[in-house]
């Protein structure tokens, strides 16, 4: 072999596979403002809409008079509900099967409702037309606080279906009661607390926010009337499923239909729903016979487009007086706002609410979950999490804290000690999950070790000390998280979609010159899907990642796929893509076996080609493979090197992390300072090292928002009182801290390529320790003062301090 | 949102009491108001433009009055609806004192306001409102001056 031959170490390197920090291929577009986003797609003849909607959380819609918005010039239509009801499109189906109004019928649930659907021949005439529909509204009591819905004098807000009896999710109590959902043993659960030494209590209110990616929702609907077809550009994370849905709700035929997703400015959740603006659009484009865009502006946004959290959590812990815990009790109210419209699994009405028992062995546990009506906006997404997994995350994380009081003992120490064994694994929670695999202690002890806890907590008790003695007034807290995520939705045989199996797809051809195009089910938003994909597949297949395009988003040419949310794209869609890999590799070995004239059990994979066995300067590369097999006959076989795979996975995935927040906070300003964060992530195989490190800062700055200002407020009259950027926090450069990142890697054990999934774990782990560090620089003083409500804002911290005395 | 203040008129107090049941001294006083009309001796509807921070709207309310312990003092509810900015409702009670030949009112008010209005001009609809009120009576008190010379 000469000198010039690269070794193996080399020609793996070259394939930028698996474990490369390759920078991400996406970027060269974004960098210099060439992507191509919804409000980038102009079509000839396009129109605007923009809704009217409702200054009112609750009234009845006596009337509405659209006959001087009409006399506007370039206004072209104004629908209601009563255009849309010959359709039956008045109303459409949710995600959580209840159904929503498209456009107000007869009364308006919440304020920034769609009434009534502005078309026009710009953006801001449909805007000023908008002023001149004149709706006469009767006022309704309102329904703000979920815990009155059931209240006497509570208003009845869902009138259509007030005398159903049973909702899509069981039994109904009550006619602003969507349903109640039970995992565990309830009975056993409540003998270990009664029997129990300690018992810790706490309500946790994981507030109301809002995903709010950069770009707002929108879509550019297109009805061809000549030839039948619809096409249908919008930031959709779900494409088909958007076709599927669309067909079934229009009655177009589904092959009529295309849906593309184009480039999309962040989803966290907000995209996956299917929102009154794509409906008003499409009857827009069949009505007017042109093109018909629809982009929301940010106080729509935030208003009417998916929320997400706003559960109320009352748990009650149970350990021996060593700290073992036994048992665990949750009872949460989920405020859904006016119509279920959450995205969660069909089987799941409060998603994966039961993975509650975290990172620990609980022998025994009860969820219950109550989803309560109320005037707000729909939705209750998962806002860059798994289905509700960040509200159980944080409810257990607070709740292990609040026990740790009640123990006079070190939070630290008590999760270690109830830590999931690593040979534990696979392991049966209490609350139904099989845990795929874990290494907690390592994980955990690494975490410890690499922010030097004992010097924290030492220098904490001085920094205690040091303020009794009146020599500061700034307090330390030491804010701890170990979480389990469960990600990958799902296994067929449990996690669908209105009945939608949630399998994704991805399907490859091979050029002749030996590069590829690799089309998936899913869709990125930003996540990197073109670089990390291509990585997938260059390990499986030999071909360097820069030689494969990914395409996603386009119904005309993806395989159907369930989408991207709930960090299922690596677990689901990227084992399809392993899959398909492989049966490229099956075909090309027979292929190969033929050129080098021997059997195929004779040959063996190298990193980018096929050697002879014990001879492997004997080989065909796959570049070489490739073009064989399209341009030479080989016997018994087929022509071409193509291959798709439906990937149905067998167990979710179970990512996990230890995190460690340091913070210093000023009692008499309530400002904070967060002096240190430490992120370990054990996300299984890593594939793209740089780009798991851009999703932790993202996903942990977004965690910051959360726990320390983030939030959806509504005043008594229902009106929602956060609706612009000015109320609603989103952190710059000057409120995010530094990072520290770290890793231990666990594959997944069912996986194909051992990969579990990233995006979200930084959110999940990221707000409670956030929020223990603020709870934890209070823990000294106050013998009851267990826990204070997210959002930690200067305000509420400042009056932590205050109630506690600090400030006397 | 709560307001309250204490203007003192120079006009003897039934001359007051009586230009606040006229509906085109009310009109010229109210700022924006483009239209007051007098539906009974207790009700009244007012059509009003007001901006608010980024918010202009046109605002068409009534108003009900209790006189019932006139000219002492009398209390009124309103409301108004400014389409798709949002709505007002609320109420005032006021109280008239005699200081010789001048009339010093007192005034306690309680306003709610929802939609677009509340959301984006919360910060201040406060300060407006204060400023809107004092207009309101300085303009006030310079017609009861002018007409109680005249």
């Amino acid at each position: 072999m000469n000198e010039m031959t690269p070794t193996k170490s080399e020609r793996a390197a070259a394939l930028k596979g698996l474990g490369t920090s390759r920078k991400r291929v996406e970027d060269s577009r974004f960098t210099q403002g060439k992507g191509n986003y919804i409000d980038d797609i102009k079509m000839p003849g396009m129109v605007f809409g923009d809704f009217v909607r409702s200054p009112y959380a609750h009234a009845r819609v006596k009337s509405i008079n659209a006959e001087k918005a009409l006399e506007l010039p370039g206004v072209i239509a104004v629908l209601t509900a009563a255009d849309l009801e010959p359709l039956s499109l008045h109303w459409m189906p949710t995600l959580a099967g209840d159904k929503q109004m498209v456009l107000a019928d007869g009364k308006v649930l919440f304020q920034g409702q769609e009434v009534a659907f502005v078309v026009a021949e710009d953006r801001y005439i449909a805007a000023d037309a908008i002023d001149l529909v004149e709706v006469d509204y009767e006022e309704l009591p309102v329904l703000v606080d979920p815990m009155k819905a059931e209240l006497d004098d509570a208003p009845i807000l869902r009138e259509d279906i007030a005398d159903q009896k049973a909702g899509a999710h069981g039994a109904r109590r009550h006619p602003n009661h969507i349903f109640t959902w039970e995992q565990g043993e309830k009975e056993a659960t409540e003998a270990v607390l009664s029997g129990a030494d300690v018992v810790a209590e706490e309500t946790v209110y994981y507030h109301r926010t809002h995903p709010c990616p950069l770009e707002t929702c929108g879509c550019v609907a297109s009805m061809d009337k000549v030839n039948g077809k619809l096409t249908l550009y919008g930031t959709f994370q779900a494409p088909h499923v958007v076709r599927t849905v669309a067909s079934l709700l229009s009655g177009i035929a589904e092959h009529n239909i295309r849906v593309v997703s184009p480039d999309i400015g962040g989803g966290f959740g907000n995209k996956v729903g299917v929102y009154p603006g794509y409906v008003c659009s499409i009857v827009a484009s069949i009505v007017t016979g042109v093109p018909v865009k629809w982009v929301e502006d940010r106080m729509d946004n935030l208003m009417a487009t998916a929320f997400a959290r706003d559960y109320w959590m009352t748990g009650k812990i149970a350990a021996t007086k060593e700290g073992k815990i036994t048992g665990l009790w949750c009872h949460t109210v989920a405020d859904h706002g006016a119509f279920d419209a959450c995205a969660d699994p069909t089987k799941f009405p409060a998603g994966f609410m039961n993975i509650c028992t975290g990172s620990y062995d609980i022998p025994t546990a009860y969820l219950a979950v109550d989803g309560i009506y109320t005037n707000k906006a729909p939705g209750g997404v998962a806002y860059r999490c798994s289905f509700r997994v960040t509200e159980a995350a944080y409810f257990i994380e607070r709740m292990i804290e609040v026990l740790a009081i009640k123990l006079d003992m070190d939070a630290g120490e008590l999760r270690k000690i109830n830590f999931i064994k690593k040979d534990q694994f696979p392991y049966n929670s209490a609350l139904g999950w099989e845990f795929d695999s874990g290494d907690y202690h390592t994980a955990w002890d690494k975490a410890m070790k690499a922010v030097d806890y004992d010097g924290l907590r030492k220098e904490q008790a001085e920094r205690v000390q040091a303020f009794k003695n009146g020599e500061t007034r700034k307090m330390m807290g030491i804010g701890l998280c170990h979480f389990t995520e469960i990600v990958g939705a799902g296994p067929m045989k449990n996690c669908d979609i209105l009945g939608m199996g949630m399998f994704d797809s991805c399907e490859i051809r091979i050029h002749p010159t030996g590069s590829a195009i690799a089309r998936l089910g899913t869709i990125s938003q930003g996540q990197g899907h073109a670089t990390t994909f291509a990585q997938i597949l260059a390990s499986e297949i030999g071909i360097s990642a820069d030689d494969i395009t990914i395409e996603e988003g386009d119904t005309d040419t993806a395989p159907y796929g369930l989408g991207t949310y709930g960090s299922r794209s690596t677990p689901v869609a990227g084992a399809a893509t392993a899959m398909a890999g492989r049966k490229i590799r099956a075909k090309a070995q027979m292929i190969a076996a033929y050129l080098l004239e021997v059997h195929d059990n004779d040959i063996e994979w190298d990193v980018d080609r096929f050697v002879v066995k014990g001879a492997e300067e004997r080989f065909k590369t796959m570049k070489e493979v490739a073009y064989a097999s399209y341009n030479q006959e080989i016997p018994g076989v087929e022509p071409g090197l193509e291959a798709v795979s439906y990937y149905d996975p067998p167990n979710m995935t179970y990512p996990f992390g230890a995190y460690v927040c340091v913070m210093d906070i000023d009692i008499d300003t309530g400002e904070h300072e967060i002096r240190k964060f430490y992120a370990l992530d054990d996300c299984g195989t890593r594939i793209n090292p740089m780009i798991i490190e851009g999703q932790v800062h993202g996903g942990l700055t977004e965690a910051l928002a959360i726990a320390m200002g983030q939030e959806i407020a509504y005043d008594e009259m229902g009106t929602h009182k956060t609706a612009t950027l000015m109320d609603f926090f989103i952190p710059t450069a000057w409120e995010t801290p530094h990072y520290e990142t770290d890793f231990t890697e666990t594959p997944s054990p069912h996986h194909p390529i051992g990969a579990k999934g990233v995006g979200e774990s930084p959110n999940v782990g990221g707000v409670p320790a956030f929020s223990n560090a603020v709870n934890d620089a209070f823990r000294a003083f106050g013998v009851n003062h267990t826990h204070t409500d997210m959002p930690h804002d200067h305000w509420r911290i400042w009056k932590t301090a205050r109630d506690l005395g600090m400030h006397d | 949102m709560e307001l309250k203040d204490e203007i003192r008129i120079a006009a003897p107090r039934d001359q007051v009491y009586a230009a606040l049941n006229d509906p085109e001294i009310l009109q010229k006083c109210i700022p924006g108001c483009e239209e007051l009309i007098k539906h009974s001796d207790t009700e009244l509807e007012a059509k009003v433009t007001l901006k608010i921070g980024p918010v202009k709207a046109r605002f068409s309310g009534n108003v009900v009055l209790d006189p019932t312990q006139a000219p002492d003092s009398f209390s009124l509810q309103g409301e108004g609806n400014g389409g798709v900015a949002g709505f007002a409702k609320g109420g005032a009670d006021v109280e008239l004192a005699e200081d010789g030949d001048e009339t010093v009112l007192t005034y306690q008010a309680k306003a709610a306001i929802g939609g677009k209005l509340a959301q984006l001009g919360s910060r201040l609809v406060t300060g407006t409102s204060k400023k809107l009120a004092a207009k309101f009576f300085a303009s006030f008190a310079k017609e009861l001056s002018a007409e109680h010379v005249v």
